[in-house]
């Protein structure tokens, strides 16, 4: 999958749910079940995830 | 095509019956024992099916029981540990990359990774445990320690250097066994 589910979390920096490609789901229902509940999430392109992780902690969920 | 219509199949020295036919369809078969399993192959008797007790369904190759489903539904196979015994199942399993773009390389019942930050994941299971009482096995090239958090969906872990600075690693993989 070319694509990656992020949402705020608790430590006020960005969780990025990574697909597993053979595990049969959608990225919808990989969202819907494993995004914290209550929690906003936005589905994003691989391509749109910074590969530099120096400053991993430090990124932000932007709305 | 034709039907033979019968309710029991006996051989003609067998003191009691080969196959019990029932007007369900099912066919019951004797027990059996590992030597002589009652479900075998014409050619090699002493290799095949045999039910060495109540609730029980055994295997047999070679005259000898090599593994069973007990009583309460657990699979027991000797395959080199000496005798046959309960094998307790990797339930959940991945290795993934986590530096540069995190990607799962392959996996079994895992939906999902969550990149929470430098060298914290969360491995989300496809279907969920029986209960959080699991245990894991873990591995980097630096060190793999429980986090802390784990429920029937998910288990949470960090990876470290060996000077316990939070790393991220190529290759980290975790194993789910219950």
């Amino acid at each position: 999958m070319n694509s990656r589910i992020i949402y705020p979390n608790d430590e006020g920096g960005v969780s990025i749910i990574v697909p597993a490609p053979e595990c049969g789901l959608t990225i919808e229902e990989i969202a819907a079940k494993d995004a914290p509940a209550g929690k906003p999430y936005k589905i994003v392109d691989v391509a749109d995830i910074p590969t530099d992780r120096t400053f991993r902690n430090a990124w932000e969920y932007a709305e | 095509m034709s039907t033979v219509a019968v309710t029991n199949l006996k051989h003609e020295s067998a003191t009691g019956n080969n196959i019990i036919l029932d007007s369900s369809g099912n066919a019951a078969f004797a027990d059996g024992s590992a030597s002589t399993p009652s479900i075998t192959n014409d050619g090699d008797l002493n290799t095949g099916i045999f039910f060495p007790g109540a609730d029980r369904i055994g295997f047999a190759e070679g005259g000898a029981q090599c593994g069973e489903f007990d009583a309460s539904g657990n699979f027991q196979f000797n395959s080199g540990y000496g005798s046959v015994a309960t094998a307790y199942g990797c339930r959940a399993w991945v290795n993934f990359n986590g530096t540069g773009v995190v990607a799962i390389r392959a996996s079994g019942n895992v939906s999902s990774i969550t990149d929470n930050g430098t060298g914290d994941y969360t491995v989300n299971f496809t279907t969920a445990m029986p209960d959080a009482n699991y245990s894991s096995a873990g591995q980097s090239q630096g060190i793999v320690l429980f986090q802390g958090t784990s429920s029937t969906t998910a288990y949470r872990v960090n990876t470290y250097t060996f000077a316990g600075t939070l790393t991220d690693y190529g290759t980290v993989n975790i194993a789910i066994f219950r």
